[in-house]
């Protein structure tokens, strides 16, 4: 794993280890604002439902895992993934391309959880709080998602990651999954829910984890009414292979990654060998999943020997397209421009 | 709540790799002086700690910012000086420990060695490059 910092834990998946449509769990990028739980134990764990709720409830493990479980394979994306490639650079974890993963969540709905708090009209946001362990006077990473996105049917309180209990490291023994949506919003290490009137306030909702709602230049200042809360994650592509520096000889190639467009779906994925000049469709893999990404490879007849750049772009269901370059914002989220890998063909 | 338990998850992998890391770096000691850049691309496994760069604030900005997390987050950083302004007095206000005295200099020391124009930052990779954190 690239080591973005190991205090607080932040390891990036190198992109070649994108080639299966499961990231196995020991290649499943780890983000943390925080510190990880120093002890936890399942046991003695407990989930507390409360706010504009009829009932307020306590579950145990073993309760939690009473209620009937649902799996959704899920890619999940750190919202500031690509953050290293912004022009000018802005601050925070410097992730190349591989913060994002897809894997196999399992657990019980959220809403079946709710259903049982009964939640009150007044009722509009959820808020998430997990047990990492904040310093100093650092504001605790909560953050809320509104109602309808946690009564949807694929929203889960996940335990199990592609069928095995959830490591620490991605929020042992439950964790929220929040499909399509930021990383940030499927809270780890879950250890309360509260139903708000209104959307949390709180640091990561405000000012961090938003975008403005138009376009802006470095520097320039933005009124916190003129930005948005970062929700579902972009159209985006990711070559995996050949890797960007590699030299190859001159014969077939097989170009590979990884597509994803957050709630939407992957409709094609196109690649280009002469700069963007010329565009061919890449064969989508047949594994597919509403909330997942698609691998896709292209085979690519590199005829003559020299230097190419290899370019991948995405289009989805809602007719979103990469764009050719960033689109910037202060804090670096959902880069999502065309990807590229240079590479050098020699004489076989 | 559940925080006074013993964590029972099995994830025990990592800090095997991070004691290989320790020893590696024990045996590069002398590496040191060479810059932090360098060294982060030579070491061949990673180790638990890195350094902030050599100069006047070096101490006081390691007891101000590597109290909450570690030099790497700073040194993967290219920013310039007003957003390293905006940054330092976000973390005095969650809690770093800055002398009123000492703002300016430690500002002026982050800039200085990480600004847009310093070449991009080399991470490690944990297990040798293999990539696993089993």
């Amino acid at each position: 794993m690239i080591l973005r910092s190991f205090r607080f834990v932040d390891l990036e998946t190198p992109v070649e280890y994108f080639n299966t449509w499961l990231t196995p769990v020991a290649h499943f990028f780890v983000r943390n604002h925080m510190y990880e739980p120093t002890q936890l134990d399942a046991k003695e764990w407990r989930l507390s439902v409360g706010g504009e709720v009829e009932k307020p409830l306590t579950l145990s493990l073993a309760e939690l895992s009473k209620i009937e479980t649902h799996s959704v394979v899920n890619t999940l994306e750190c919202a500031g993934n690509g953050r290293s490639l912004h022009r000018p650079q802005v601050p925070g974890i410097q992730w190349g391309k591989g913060a994002v993963g897809t894997a196999r969540f399992s657990g019980p709905r959220l809403r079946d959880v709710l259903q049982h708090a009964g939640v009150k009209s007044t009722g509009k946001h959820l808020m998430f709080r997990g047990l990492d362990e904040v310093p100093g006077k650092v504001p605790p990473f909560i953050r809320s998602i509104p109602l309808e996105k946690a009564l949807d049917a694929d929203t889960l309180l996940a335990t199990h990651m592609n069928g095995l209990p959830l490591t620490k490291h991605h929020g042992f023994p439950a964790r929220a999954l929040v499909p399509g949506w930021i990383g940030a919003a499927s809270c780890k290490w879950l250890t309360e829910i509260k139903v708000l009137e209104a959307e949390f306030a709180g640091n990561f909702m405000s000012p961090a984890y938003r975008l403005p709602n138009q376009p802006v230049k470095p520097g320039e200042a933005i009124k916190p009414e003129d930005t948005h809360p970062v929700t579902a994650l972009s159209v985006k592509s990711v070559i995996s292979g050949p890797g960007d520096g590699s030299t190859l000889k001159t014969g077939q190639v097989t170009v590979r990654g990884a597509a994803w467009a957050g709630e939407a779906d992957i409709a094609k994925v196109e690649i280009s060998t002469d700069e963007g000049i010329t565009w061919s469709p890449a064969k989508l893999g047949h594994e597919q999943a509403r909330y997942a990404w698609r691998l896709w490879s292209y085979d690519w007849k590199a005829a003559k020997p020299g230097d190419y750049t290899i370019l991948s772009r995405a289009t989805d269901s809602l007719g979103r397209t990469q764009p050719d370059t960033p689109v910037w914002n202060p804090s670096g989220y959902l880069y999502n421009a065309i990807d590229q890998v240079n590479i050098h063909v020699a004489v076989a | 709540m559940s925080r006074s338990r013993k964590f029972t998850s099995q994830e025990k992998s990592l800090p095997v790799t991070l004691l290989r890391g320790v020893f590696a770096i024990a045996l590069l000691a002398p590496a040191a002086a060479s810059p932090f850049w360098a060294r982060a691309q030579k070491s061949a496994s990673p180790n638990v700690t890195a350094d902030l760069p050599a100069g006047s604030m070096q101490a006081k900005a390691t007891t101000a910012c590597l109290e909450c997390h570690e030099a790497r987050i700073i040194l993967q950083q290219r920013l310039s000086k007003p957003a390293w302004a905006k940054e330092v007095d976000k973390m005095t206000k969650w809690g770093a420990v800055v002398d009123p005295a000492d703002r300016d200099a430690l500002i002026d020391y982050l800039s200085a060695n990480f600004s847009p124009d310093k070449p991009a930052y080399q991470p490690q990779r944990t297990s040798g490059g293999k990539g696993g954190t089993r």
